[in-house]
């Protein structure tokens, strides 16, 4: 994949861009002269809306702050697992207890416009807010921040939780704020503008074209391998791997059809990274549907749909089939269904629930992948009796369809649905739970042996039995029927091949990471 | 009426027709327009003949494969073939179409001769409407009423309509304005005739012509504006094929295969140039402004 081949491509994306650049009379060699001063240029496929960890979406906000905030430990990709390393700003940081997380952090970080040192209280105020803001989910188990000196203090947890460190602090939510600085914000809380940085780069935000990283001349930490770092905000696709074959930004995500491309054609002097495959996508049912409310209706369904043919049609065969929701490579990831793929069982099964002529609704975020997906279940649903109608759906309106508040959930019947997780099966678990019905859990099942589990899993410290328990649950979501797996998309990057990436099991690029080889 | 000969005005009208007719004949965008666009109905309305292949039937192993004997225009991601899925997409252009200009051709020209014919305040009350209704961006206004409906044929039907009736309305109602104050018209009112039938029997005749011009040059517009929407998704529901959708997806292959968008894109722009064409020509000979110049 990294060989320097000139074929058709690469010699049409090589004419495309002397052509641009002779268009636009600049100097042709442009890209080898950013080289120089060390810049890197990425692809980002969304802007920000808020850069307060406590209420951000996500995406390209964790990001920002990722190469910004100060965090006491940082996502670690070494020996190609997903684990966590003290960050540059500790000079240690150890789990004392099963409950007792020490940290002692270096001295001499300042944060940007006068607000001081980094200290141990910033890290008290950072973490003890995140517990009222909506990302509270991931401090659940925080009681609280011990300070002990300017740079000492101690995480204490109100019980045991085995994931805390991965899920809380090398996750999306770690970032640090200063606390002085946010004491002049009004109500504490901000948007776009971090009150105060701390980090090898500023940063600078162009709305709807790109944000721009210079080098912190204040920065006294480990300096990154690229001085500057400029991400450009390209919404499309197929226009970003454009830019990345005419070697306008050295890395981008692709979809899993570029993907499959790039394994057959590989775009000369190029490295495709697969980041991780932490999302999970189902067919889901709802059970309150009066269509839909007889269990052998549901099963049925099951019965009917091929995922390996919804894999092989819509996602050109890159992506894992899954058989739950805890993805692989995790702690109880399942390695197979109790239904199979078999449409005279679904035929028997309908015959038996005395349901003919159905017709269903299934409902798709509007996106190529699942509108296409939908398609096949359509097919293959057809070929059992069921007529389905696909409704591709607007995001807008997509994720509030099964909200108890907001939509209209009692008319959902079927929908493709894909989460995106982190590294510890506790975190896809949390949306199935009963109080999650009509918020998440749109299929609207309540089991007390969910909820129990749910809860055991989260203080079980014994990993062959936290693997036991997270198999169990998610046997019991695929005995209500209501699921069809479907499959584990992954984070797929193509990059220079003199480039290395550190990108986050999530999805996230860590800029400050970034190697060139 | 018995003073005029019985025979000689029929006759005359018809001889006429023949020599228009003629001419639209001998002229070559005439003749290619007409050629174009009936090949276009042929197609759409044959379209199970002219089909090889269902259009719906998934072949997922033959997926993305280019021309072949087999497949003329090659499969889709999902391994349908391109080529019956362009032939059906044509009903849905048509269906589009047909019933779009023909529902708003009947509107228009009642809104139209309401507004010239009818009071003054009437008048400015619909002008006042039409213009409202065509200052919103099709596009745009079309976004925002599939975000609140959820996509469907009939929606883009709805919106093809209510953008379209405001031009024919207005074109309607000046060509009224000038009827209204000639003397025949007057002198029937004279004589006592209703509005109605001076409406229909004397005012529709004389404006119809145009309309039907405007019309076929309007089809181009309509099929694109349905092509338009459903290559953003908002138009037909999948698995229906339309050209837009079928664009789409070849937008997104381009890289793997261009067959989808050659297979989509030429017949839409074979209809578009076959009406306008068409359009043009017709305009060319029933307008006696623009003969009398030649």
């Amino acid at each position: 994949m990294s060989t320097l081949k000139l074929d058709r491509r690469s010699f049409l994306a090589t004419s495309g861009a002397i052509g641009t650049a002779g268009f636009f009379g600049l100097p042709l060699f442009a890209g080898e002269a950013m080289a120089q001063v060390k810049k890197l240029i990425v692809r980002v496929d969304s802007d920000i809306n808020l850069l307060d960890p406590a209420y951000m979406v996500g995406g390209s906000e964790i990001e920002i702050q990722k190469a910004v905030l100060p965090a006491l430990v940082e996502f670690d990709d070494a020996d190609g697992s997903y684990g966590w390393r003290p960050s540059a700003y500790v000079e240690k940081f150890e789990q004392r207890d099963d409950t007792h997380f020490d940290f002692t952090l270096k001295s001499g970080f300042m944060w940007t416009g006068g607000n001081g040192e980094l200290t141990a209280e910033d890290v008290k105020y950072s973490y003890e807010r995140m517990k009222t803001g909506d990302w509270k989910g991931n401090f659940e188990q925080l009681d609280r921040v011990e300070v002990t000196d300017k740079y000492s203090g101690t995480l204490v947890l109100s019980q045991p939780f085995a994931p805390f460190v991965i899920i809380a602090l090398a996750s999306g939510t770690g970032g640090i704020l200063s606390k002085a600085a946010m004491a002049k914000v009004e109500g504490e809380k901000y948007t776009t503008e971090i009150p105060a940085t701390c980090g090898p780069y500023l940063f600078e935000w162009v709305p709807q074209q790109k944000f721009v990283f210079k080098a912190n001349p204040d920065w006294t930490g480990p300096k990154p391998a690229f001085e500057e770092v400029e991400c450009l905000i390209i919404q499309e696709g197929s226009a970003a791997e454009l830019a990345f074959e005419a070697g306008e930004v050295m890395a981008t995500k692709i979809s899993a059809a570029t993907h499959a491309r790039y394994l057959e054609t590989p775009p000369a002097n190029s490295t495709v990274t697969v980041a991780g495959a932490l999302q999970y996508m189902w067919l889901g049912m709802n059970t309150e549907n009066e269509k839909l409310a007889d269990i052998k209706v549901r099963q049925a369904i099951q019965h009917a749909v091929d995922a390996q043919q919804v894999i092989d049609g819509a996602y050109s065969g890159t992506t894992a089939k899954s058989n739950g929701i805890i993805c692989p490579g995790l702690i109880g990831h399942r390695t197979a269904t109790k239904y199979s793929y078999d449409p005279a069982k679904a035929q028997a099964l309908l015959a038996e629930a005395g349901v003919s002529g159905l017709e269903l609704e299934l409902k798709t975020l509007n996106v190529q992948e699942r509108v296409l997906a939908a398609q096949i279940i359509q097919a293959q649903l057809q070929a059992v009796g069921i007529t389905v109608k696909v409704i591709p759906v607007d995001e807008g309106p997509f994720w509030e369809m099964g909200d108890q508040e907001k939509g209209d959930y009692k008319n959902l019947q079927l929908w493709l649905m894909r989460f995106g997780t982190n590294t510890d099966p506790y975190e896809a678990t949390q949306w199935f739970t009963s109080d999650q019905v009509g918020v998440w859990n749109w299929e609207r099942w309540k089991d007390e042996e969910f909820d129990r589990l749910y809860k055991e899993g989260q203080v079980e410290s014994d990993e062959a039995k936290r693997a036991e328990i997270y198999l169990r649950m998610q046997e019991i979501m695929e005995d209500t029927g209501a699921y069809v797996w479907i499959n584990h998309e992954p984070e797929t990057f193509v990059h220079r091949a003199d480039l290395k990436i550190t990108v986050m099991p999530s999805g996230e690029m860590i800029w400050r990471d970034f190697k060139s080889a | 009426m018995s003073a005029i000969p019985s025979d000689s005005a029929p006759a005359r009208r018809e001889a006429e027709g023949w020599i228009k007719l003629r001419r639209l004949l001998a002229n070559w965008q005439g003749m290619t327009g007409l050629v174009l666009v009936l090949l276009f109905f042929a197609s759409a309305i044959f379209a199970p003949l002219v089909a090889t292949h269902d259009p719906f039937a998934l072949d997922i192993p033959a997926r993305l494969s280019g021309p072949t004997l087999e497949h003329w225009a090659g499969t889709d991601q999902l391994g349908r073939d391109t080529y019956s899925r362009v032939i059906y997409g044509g009903r849905v252009a048509l269906q589009v179409a047909a019933i779009g200009i023909s529902v708003s051709l009947v509107f228009g020209l009642l809104l139209g001769m309401l507004a010239g014919f009818g009071p003054r305040w009437l008048d400015n009350f619909l002008l006042l409407l039409f213009d409202v209704v065509r200052s919103f961006p099709t596009i745009v206004m079309a976004l925002a009423a599939v975000a609140l409906l959820g996509p469907s044929l009939n929606l883009v039907l709805a919106i093809v309509i209510v953008t379209t009736i405001p031009g024919y309305a207005r074109l309607v109602r000046t060509a009224t304005l000038a009827l209204k104050n000639t003397e025949f018209i007057l002198a029937e009112r004279a004589l006592g005739v209703g509005t109605a039938r001076i409406l229909w029997r004397h005012v529709t005749p004389n404006v119809i012509g145009p309309m039907f011009i405007l019309a076929a040059m309007d089809v181009p517009v309509v099929v694109t504006v349905e092509a338009g929407l459903s290559f953003l998704g908002l138009g037909v529901l999948p698995p229906t094929a339309s050209w837009g959708s079928i664009l789409n997806e070849g937008y997104l292959l381009i890289r793997e295969t261009p067959w989808p968008v050659v297979a989509a894109g030429v017949p839409l722009v074979l209809t578009t140039l076959g009406f306008t064409f068409l359009g043009e020509a017709l305009r060319d000979i029933f307008d006696p402004r623009l003969g009398k110049g030649r």
